[in-house]
């Protein structure tokens, strides 16, 4: 069984799909979403624990040939990067299904949605051939305009649009480049290592290199084409943030690392520095778009263009210790976005507002529910304990030493980092009672298992860092781009 | 027993009992505050055992992260400057929690407060005992963390959250420093294992020597309230009285100064670091010493005065004296825990904070407080035989020796004003004469939760402040086991040294009995007779202004542009572009009056160009 394990994970979501389609009602279609996600959680801690990481490099590989005429295979593997984030993947979706268990509006066809949404994801974070890996990508973002445009709240049209636009010229980017790819190597594979040991011409490496990372930079948030992740993330529900933020972002990341980087070293080494200018701002101007925003939701959609900045600064510093960092915050990010959008969503859903100045001392009268906010934006901070302070260290190790004065404006953007998070715990969650919210009631039980699993993660990873790291280091170490 | 056991239970003991306490805190608080106590309890005998058992020169540790060829170590070192500021921080801790169940009593959060001061407990030790930077670095954070929830401790009352968010944003500018400090010294040396740092060889390779130095000063600078970074402890007094005894006066604060010792060798190889350090310090001490004098507030003039002591120890250290400033770290630990905890039962008994208030109200009815009241002026002002006399006479012994006269001339000053400031608090309080023309300040009275009316506190309050008061009497002859555990020497006592500063005590301690003490005295102070000089020390040498106006203001204003950018510049470009688009898609898909087909007739068309290109090549 462990030589399937992977298309078991991908089958997970879905079987799923199409149980909830056949679904007789709307219990049953919640009770399967969530048994698949369980089901992927438990398969995705199998290949965990079961990566050989003395080995390392690609394990449970499966191949099989797609559309033999052009050399495009489902090939699907995972080193340990795509452990992790297979891991991330399955964890929010599980505990996504269990934030939106009250929906009660088109149950079925946002299920439907949500699953398929899963299912391209984890064939992304899957995949080595290079077709499938795109195929999957455009899987995955395609269901985000109709869960935002019918189910989402604030601008909801607008922001699907924008959101789908703005992908769509991510992708426009990415097909010129990777067609390039497919051709230049002369190899007649898609395959993604194959292509890789390619030697590309340095000159076209300079030349398609920008168009594989702003690409997929774009789904990364990276500045100036973020716009569309704030919004797209207020206008979201719950879970599709959870997912939007926690994961699907990650895609663009993790397209850079496993693409871009991998397949045209020389060309990121030509680019790193612009890159990593580009990354800093994203950290310390989102920080600052940060402080002015007034909805729970908007702080956190810059937050996370803020944090996605040192997803990237990592990745630009071609370091180990960089990309290390990178990749555990793409992780402890993901864990920490869904857990902020499933403490607001909680709450959004009993005051149905989300303006911070229309809250105050918030935590007299659902000190549980707050609490998980809290916690979310004390990890964001990055305070010690928490997964994100060990990613952060990493990257600020690697950038400080090899980009000084960009390292040391990142660490600075934790001071910003800070001003904004208290702010919002200032006006809402603390400072006097607004008796407006005083029948507000606590999550139940129930309620509080996912939120309690993603701080599981958290603390557990922040305590534990080498849980994590020794994992991710045996991907890192055979990284081309890195000298 | 094993050293390593010891520490771990030490350390791990008030977590565990946090976590059940954080999660009972509202339905069994009396719960709570025991299990608390009673970690903190076995928390303290264990780090005197460590104590007793001697100093452990090798460290243990263990391995906790590995990236790369980086290999990052956790575990204890536990040598006599870490055994001796343990045993510190237990002991403050145990008594503070013990005095918090008579001063907390009546409060409905107080399962809350425990629990927060078990976390501190866990962070402060572990900082304390840690092997490597780094953990102290994760430590020093909790610690900040934890002084955050307990400065906002009422979070209700706006000023209470102002003040935490102050505090956590002002140090964490220095932490910003620190951090950076650690990335060059991880860097230059290769390691962050602090006993492997602190040796001649590997100062030796240092290239960053004096970057690094300077920037871990930073750190210490917002840690421990140093100019510039003092502001946000006064204002940190917002929190509960035994908070500010604990976390903002007696072991929290005193981090800084405890890294400083920690990393003794490393910046006595910087003679560059090291005169910005005493430079200052002595400057702190004097500054924050002017403000004291005119504040009216009690918790405000302890809270100066800890500002003004760090700035010796600092300055003690900074001079080349480990001794000096530890012992000073030591003494000033007890004696300023006890003033607090004492102040802690004024306001708790006459429910003011405002000192000419508390006097009028009947502080002197409270004999026992009182009593270690004056014990711990007597310590703070340096007067023999008290503790704080011996550790600060070592300091400035120490500058004598090696510094020029503007430092040592102030590190006088300074004294002279502890002394004349303290001793306007303690008359002002005992003493409140028929004939004062004192004003009580609206701005400083604080109306507490809890007023009673004045009579001597229960015994939970008073056992504590005895054993802090004997403490401070007995801690000034201990200079040679401190200087023994250090490893050091002493600086012996000469009474050339002493006499002049004795002296400078007495003068200030003369100039407050004239003002303040003697009998039909109007209780005014030489400064508020010159009004336009009071009026720029009572508002901090214009200092917080300075900084909302420039600092937050320039923050305010550098967010406003960021967010006009994001909504009049990228956004607009956003829409435009993408209006554009979807008009193409009209025009090309006019049939088709929905958004989704736009896109996936899109998705469709470069398939086919993809197709298409892919036939091409290879057909060629």
């Amino acid at each position: 069984m462990s030589a399937h394990l992977l298309s078991l994970i991908m089958a997970c979501p879905l079987v799923a799909t199409v149980g909830v389609l056949v679904a007789r009602d709307d219990r049953m279609v919640k009770v399967i979403s969530a048994v698949a996600g369980a089901a992927s959680l438990v398969l995705a801690m199998m290949v965990w624990a079961g990566y050989d990481r003395a080995l390392g490099g690609f394990q449970f590989a499966e191949t099989y040939d797609w559309i033999p005429r052009f050399g495009i295979q489902f090939a699907i593997a995972v080193d340990g990067i795509g452990v992790v984030l297979v891991a991330l993947n399955a964890l929010v979706y599980i505990t996504g299904v269990l934030s939106m268990w009250s929906l009660e509006l088109r149950v079925k066809e946002y299920f439907a949605f949500m699953n398929i949404l899963v299912f391209g994801v984890f064939g992304v974070f899957t995949s080595l051939d290079l077709f499938a890996f795109f195929f999957f990508y455009e899987v995955a973002v395609l269901p985000m305009y109709p869960l935002i445009a019918v189910w989402g709240s604030t601008r909801k049209e607008y922001s699907a649009m924008k959101l789908t636009l703005f992908l769509m010229a991510g992708s426009a980017l990415l097909f010129p480049g990777l067609i390039a790819l497919y051709y230049e190597s002369g190899l007649d594979t898609w395959n993604i290592i194959a292509l890789s040991e390619a030697k590309y011409d340095p000159t076209f490496q300079f030349f398609i290199y920008p168009f594989l990372y702003i690409g997929f930079g774009i789904l990364a948030g990276m500045f100036p084409f973020h716009g569309w992740s704030p919004t797209g993330h207020v206008a979201a529900p719950t879970a599709v943030s959870m997912l939007h933020a926690g994961v699907l972002m990650k895609l663009g990341a993790f397209g850079i690392l496993r693409i871009a980087m991998t397949i045209l070293p020389e060309g990121a080494a030509d680019w790193a520095p612009v890159f990593a200018g580009l990354a800093t701002v994203n950290i310390v101007y989102g920080a600052f778009v940060a402080m002015r925003q007034t909805d729970f939701k908007y702080v956190i959609g810059f937050s996370s263009v803020s944090h996605m900045g040192i997803v990237l600064l990592g990745l630009n510093t071609l370091t180990i210790d960089g990309i290390n960092g990178a990749v555990f915050q793409m992780f402890a990010h993901g864990v920490m976005t869904a857990l902020f959008f499933s403490a607001v969503g909680f709450i959004y859903d009993q005051t149905h507002d989300r303006d911070i100045r229309h809250f105050g001392g918030l935590i007299r009268q659902l000190p549980t529910a707050v609490t998980f906010f809290l916690i979310a934006g004390l990890c964001g901070i990055g305070v010690p304990g928490f997964a994100s302070f060990w990613a952060e260290l990493l990257v600020f190790i690697a950038a400080v030493q090899v980009y000084p004065v960009l390292g040391v404006l990142s660490v600075a953007g934790l001071i910003f980092t800070a001003a904004y998070m208290l702010r919002v715990f200032g006006k809402a969650l603390f400072g006097p009672v607004n008796e407006k919210w005083s029948h507000l009631r606590e999550p139940t039980p129930f309620e509080m298992i996912p939120r309690v699993m993603l701080i599981g993660v958290l603390v557990a990873f922040g305590f534990f860092p080498r849980w994590i790291l020794d994992i991710i280091d045996t991907a890192t170490h055979v990284l081309a781009a890195v000298p | 027993m094993n050293p390593e056991i010891i520490a771990l239970v030490a350390t791990f003991a008030p977590l565990i009992a946090f976590l059940p306490a954080i999660t009972l805190y509202r339905s069994r608080p009396a719960m709570a505050a025991t299990l608390v106590i009673g970690a903190c309890a076995l928390t303290t005998l264990c780090t005197w055992v460590l104590l007793l058992g001697g100093a452990q020169p090798e460290p243990i540790v263990r391995s906790w992260l590995v990236s790369g060829d980086m290999d990052l170590t956790f575990g204890f070192l536990l040598d006599g400057t870490s055994l001796l500021m343990g045993c510190i921080v237990s002991t403050v801790a145990l008594c503070v929690m013990i005095y918090s169940v008579g001063y907390m009593e009546k409060d409905g959060s107080k399962g809350r407060f425990f629990a927060l001061l078990g976390l501190f407990t866990w962070s402060m030790l572990s900082f304390v005992y840690a092997a490597s930077l780094l953990q102290a670095f994760i430590f020093w954070e909790l610690v900040g963390l934890c002084s955050f929830l307990l400065i906002g401790f009422w979070y209700r009352k706006p000023d209470a959250i102002a003040a935490a968010k102050k505090a956590f944003i002002m140090t964490r500018i220095g932490d910003v420093g620190l951090m950076i400090g650690l990335i060059v010294l991880l860097k230059d040396a290769g390691t962050l294992d602090i006993a492997a740092i602190n040796t001649p060889e590997a100062i030796a390779g240092l290239d960053n020597l004096d970057l690094i130095c300077g920037l871990m000063f930073m750190g210490i600078i917002g840690k421990s309230a140093q100019f510039p970074l003092h502001t946000w402890l006064p204002d940190a007094m917002a929190g509960p009285t035994p908070v500010s005894a604990l976390l903002h006066s007696a072991t929290m604060v005193a981090a800084g100064v405890f890294l400083f010792a920690r990393f003794h060798p490393l910046f006595m190889a910087s003679p560059t670091v090291l005169a910005w350090v005493v430079g200052i310090a002595t400057f702190t001490a004097v500054l924050a010493s002017t403000m004291a004098m005119v504040a009216y507030d009690i918790k405000k003039v302890l809270a100066y005065s800890s500002i003004s002591q760090l700035g010796f120890m600092l300055m003690g250290l900074a001079a080349g004296s480990l001794y000096a400033g530890v012992f000073h770290l030591t003494t000033h630990a007890a004696f300023k825990a006890l003033l607090f905890l004492c102040a802690g039962a004024y306001i708790h008994h006459v429910g003011v904070n405002d000192m000419v208030a508390i006097g009028r109200g009947g502080a002197r009815r409270l004999k026992v407080t009182s009593l270690c009241f004056i014990v711990g002026a007597f310590a703070l002002a340096g007067l023999p035989p008290l503790a704080g006399f011996f550790s600060k006479e070592a300091i400035i012994a120490q500058l004598g020796e090696t510094q020029g006269g503007i430092i040592v001339g102030g590190a006088y000053l300074a004294a002279f004003m502890t002394a004349y400031y303290t001793f306007r608090m303690v008359f002002l309080i005992l003493r409140p004469d028929a004939n004062s023309k004192a004003e009580i300040h609206p701005s400083g009275i604080v109306t507490s939760d809890h007023a009673h009316s004045a009579h001597e506190p229960p015994w939970n309050m008073r056992g504590p402040l005895v054993v802090l008061a004997a403490f401070a009497v007995v801690l000034g002859f201990m200079g040679g086991n401190v200087a023994g555990l250090l490893g050091v020497d002493a600086i012996e006592l000469h009474l050339s040294g002493a006499a002049p500063a004795v002296m400078t005590a007495l003068a200030g301690v003369a100039l407050a009995w004239f003002e303040f003490g003697r009998p039909g005295s109007e209780q005014v102070g030489f400064l508020d007779k010159m009004p336009a000089v009071a009026d720029v020390l009572r508002n901090r040498w214009y200092i917080d202004s300075a900084y909302r106006n420039v600092v937050t203001g320039g923050a305010i204003r550098t967010a406003k542009a960021a967010y006009r950018m994001e909504t009049k510049g990228l956004d607009a470009a956003g829409d435009s572009v993408g209006n554009a688009t979807l008009d193409v898609g009209e025009v090309t898909a006019e049939s088709q009056g929905g958004r989704v087909q736009v896109y996936l007739a899109t998705v469709i068309t470069f398939a086919a160009l993809m197709i298409l290109f892919l036939s091409l090549g290879l057909s060629n």
